[in-house]
């Protein structure tokens, strides 16, 4: 009779794993895709660059490319002076978060509703807000612009605030319907037993589970409330009330004098700087508030 | 007394479909009562109905001899664990069962007994600090119950706890939720689409059929007694071999097909009512088990076929096979879709016995345990 062993089992990770083979394909892909980044990057580095250099350096040509006289002048000359931009700077930072905050409040709400409660025309309601996404921005520039005037807010931070989040809502409430959409139902209906009711559910069951459908809506408004010209140019004239995005458009329209590209390379790159915080720090929840209710989880 | 009473429940959904057109039930005091039929029957609506997740469109609840139609769930003292299990994702298991307690209101430390007690119970105590992702199924099946039990309520409700889960682990989980049920004492109603789950864990079953109790008794009685076509087809795996038949003289025998068949004298005992079928077709049922493979022996009361195909499963064999008779399907017990359907049927073999596909053979029948419907009500043939 044969006696057997019992055998420790095996690990199934090996040490060295081997390396998968590359064909031409793989490597013509990734040449074409370094090569495209690198169209992408170039202007951005080189602005960066030129932001630390004087105009003589700056606005040279590109084979000049001379990057040795580096020094934060720009950045200081920006801060004070006709080229003083850090009151835009301030304005822009409240109209965005304003317009953020106010943006994932609504849609967060208006989501919710859409798609856990049934109700009659809810369906109609969901497409007219779809349609909003639609409209071009110049169509209701007029009425915008008059309506505003008969409330005063022509001027006024708030205004924009209320410009920008009406016009970026249909797309981040459509955002967060798919996002509240992915949220079984049955979790609800298990606070629902346990004795939540209706808001307690939405703050402290739901909403731990949709923050990656807020954190993209709240990032898609901030984004378009901070890189906005055209609305920003219509309702807002006062130099002390205007964003950033229009007071470097003066200063290459040469508006307070001849242009000076080395100041306006610093005023870009202090423009990208909260877009690249924002995005770093939220980079995780954009995808996936993107594509919530995508898939059955 | 009992704990959950419904009283002529009837629902119908705003577009006009009436999901349960009358339902009367009871639950006793510990009673664990299982609601079990084919998927769209309507016994998750009216698990939902009890639960207050669904209005109710006539009828009452009664819940501890108070009617509870108007009352939201969270007033109803129930517990509910769902299909999907509903953990909430981003809550640690502590969190997940203790979240009930919390919202009402109780001290920390009690919370934290309460918690501790149930882990516990359920095997969940190293597992506390875990968030439902990184637990298996089955762990996960457990903390949903844990949240149920912790409540203390007054009637557990659960719609198909275990239908996520691997066959495997759905036995092992089986026992435990009924151990668990029974250690508690709740009355428990019990929603699932699976016999052998309601058979196995039911005190008492109730079989339903397009939002209509068929049957409601112990499994056993279910099994041996069914009262209509749809529970004999729908009870017990394999299913009842159903066959138009004509009855003999007296109804002392049956006409299957060429074959004829005795109808032993405990039957026509048990069933006065079928000598009035007598010279008239009527529906037989022979369990898997009320066949036995003769080989090439002749005998009375044998049905003689051909082997269609035959299951392995190690304790024993299933052989399908198809004889000269007309098969009569029960409507809604899940064998309507069968190809070449006419005249098949599966008999239980001992696991040894040598059978191979296309071959004959020749089946005695158990003619103490025959059934009979009336061909047109579906209903069984008493009295």
């Amino acid at each position: 009779m044969m006696t057997s062993v019992a055998t420790p089992p095996m690990s199934r990770y090996v040490e060295k794993p081997p390396r998968p083979k590359r064909g031409s394909g793989f490597w013509a892909y990734m040449t074409a895709g370094v090569a495209l980044a690198i169209v992408f990057i170039v202007p951005i580095v080189w602005s960066v660059l030129r932001s630390f250099q004087p105009e003589r350096l700056s606005s040279s040509a590109p084979q000049s490319a001379d990057f040795t006289q580096m020094s934060l002048t720009n950045y200081s000359s920006v801060s004070h002076g006709t080229y003083n931009i850090l009151q835009n700077l301030a304005n822009s930072l409240i109209a965005s978060i304003g317009t953020a905050v106010l943006a994932a409040v609504i849609a967060g709400l208006a989501g919710y509703g859409l798609a856990k409660f049934k109700f009659r025309g809810s369906g109609i309601v969901f497409s007219v807000i779809l349609v909003g996404m639609m409209i071009p921005f110049q169509v209701i520039l007029t009425p915008l612009y008059i309506e505003l005037s008969r409330l005063h807010l022509i001027n006024s931070l708030l205004g924009l605030v209320l410009v920008y989040t009406t016009y970026n809502l249909p797309f981040c409430v459509f955002i967060m319907r798919n996002s509240f959409a992915a949220v079984p139902n049955e979790m609800m209906e298990s606070a629902r037993v346990d004795g939540a009711g209706m808001f307690y559910t939405l703050t402290h069951v739901v909403r731990p589970l949709v923050v990656p459908g807020l954190a993209t809506a709240a990032m898609y408004a901030f984004l378009m409330a901070w890189t906005d010209l055209l609305e920003a140019m219509t309702f807002i004239q006062t130099n002390s009330v205007l964003t950033l995005p229009p007071r470097l458009y003066n200063i290459t329209t040469s508006t307070y004098g001849a242009l000076n590209t080395s100041y306006l390379a610093s005023g870009i790159v202090i423009s990208m700087i909260p877009c690249v915080i924002l995005y770093l720090s939220l980079q995780r929840y954009y995808v996936q508030g993107l594509v919530s209710g995508a898939v059955k989880g | 007394m009992a704990v959950v009473e419904l009283v002529g429940v009837r629902k119908v959904y705003p577009n006009g479909f009436e999901a349960v057109p009358r339902i009367d039930l009871t639950v006793g005091e510990g009673e664990l009562v299982v609601l079990v039929g084919p998927s769209g029957c309507g016994k998750t609506t009216v698990l939902r109905m009890v639960a207050g997740l669904e209005d109710i469109s006539d009828g009452e609840v009664r819940i501890g001899g108070k009617v509870v139609n108007d009352r939201d769930p969270r007033a109803r003292d129930i517990a509910m664990v769902f299909q999907n299990y509903a953990l909430y994702p981003h809550m640690t298991v502590a969190q997940n069962i203790g979240f009930a307690l919390k919202l009402q209101k109780l001290p920390k430390q009690e919370i934290a007994q309460k918690v501790q007690d149930a882990a516990h119970t359920l095997g969940l105590t190293q597992w506390l600090e875990r968030k439902p992702a990184q637990l298996s199924g089955g762990q996960r099946q457990r903390v949903a119950m844990g949240r149920a039990i912790v409540r203390d309520p007054a009637v557990f409700l659960m719609d198909e706890p275990l239908s996520n889960l691997d066959a495997k682990l759905r036995v092992q989980m089986r026992s435990d939720v009924m151990a668990i049920q029974r250690r508690v004492g709740v009355a428990t109603v019990y929603v699932t689409h699976d016999q052998v789950e309601a058979m196995t864990m039911g005190d008492r079953v109730a079989v339903m059929k397009d939002g209509v109790l068929q049957q409601v008794d112990k499994a056993q009685v279910l099994y041996d007694q069914p009262a209509n076509l749809f529970v004999a087809g729908f009870i017990g795996s394999p299913a009842m071999n159903l066959y138009e038949a004509e009855l003999g003289e007296g109804a002392s025998s049956a006409r299957i097909g060429s074959s004829e068949v005795a109808v032993a004298d405990n039957v026509r005992r048990e069933r006065p009512a079928l000598a009035g079928y007598a010279g008239r077709t009527v529906v037989v049922g022979i369990r898997p088990e009320g066949l036995t493979a003769i080989g090439g022996r002749t005998g009375d009361s044998v049905l003689r076929g051909r082997v269609r195909l035959v299951e392995a499963l190690g304790n024993e064999q299933q052989a399908h096979f198809t004889i000269d008779a007309k098969r009569v399907v029960a409507e809604g017990a899940g064998a309507e879709d069968a190809i070449d359907a006419d005249g098949v049927g599966v008999a239980r073999v001992a696991p040894h016995v040598k059978l191979d596909a296309g071959e004959n053979i020749t089946l005695s029948v158990d003619t103490t345990a025959l059934h009979f419907f009336d061909p047109e009500t579906g209903n069984a043939i008493w009295a």
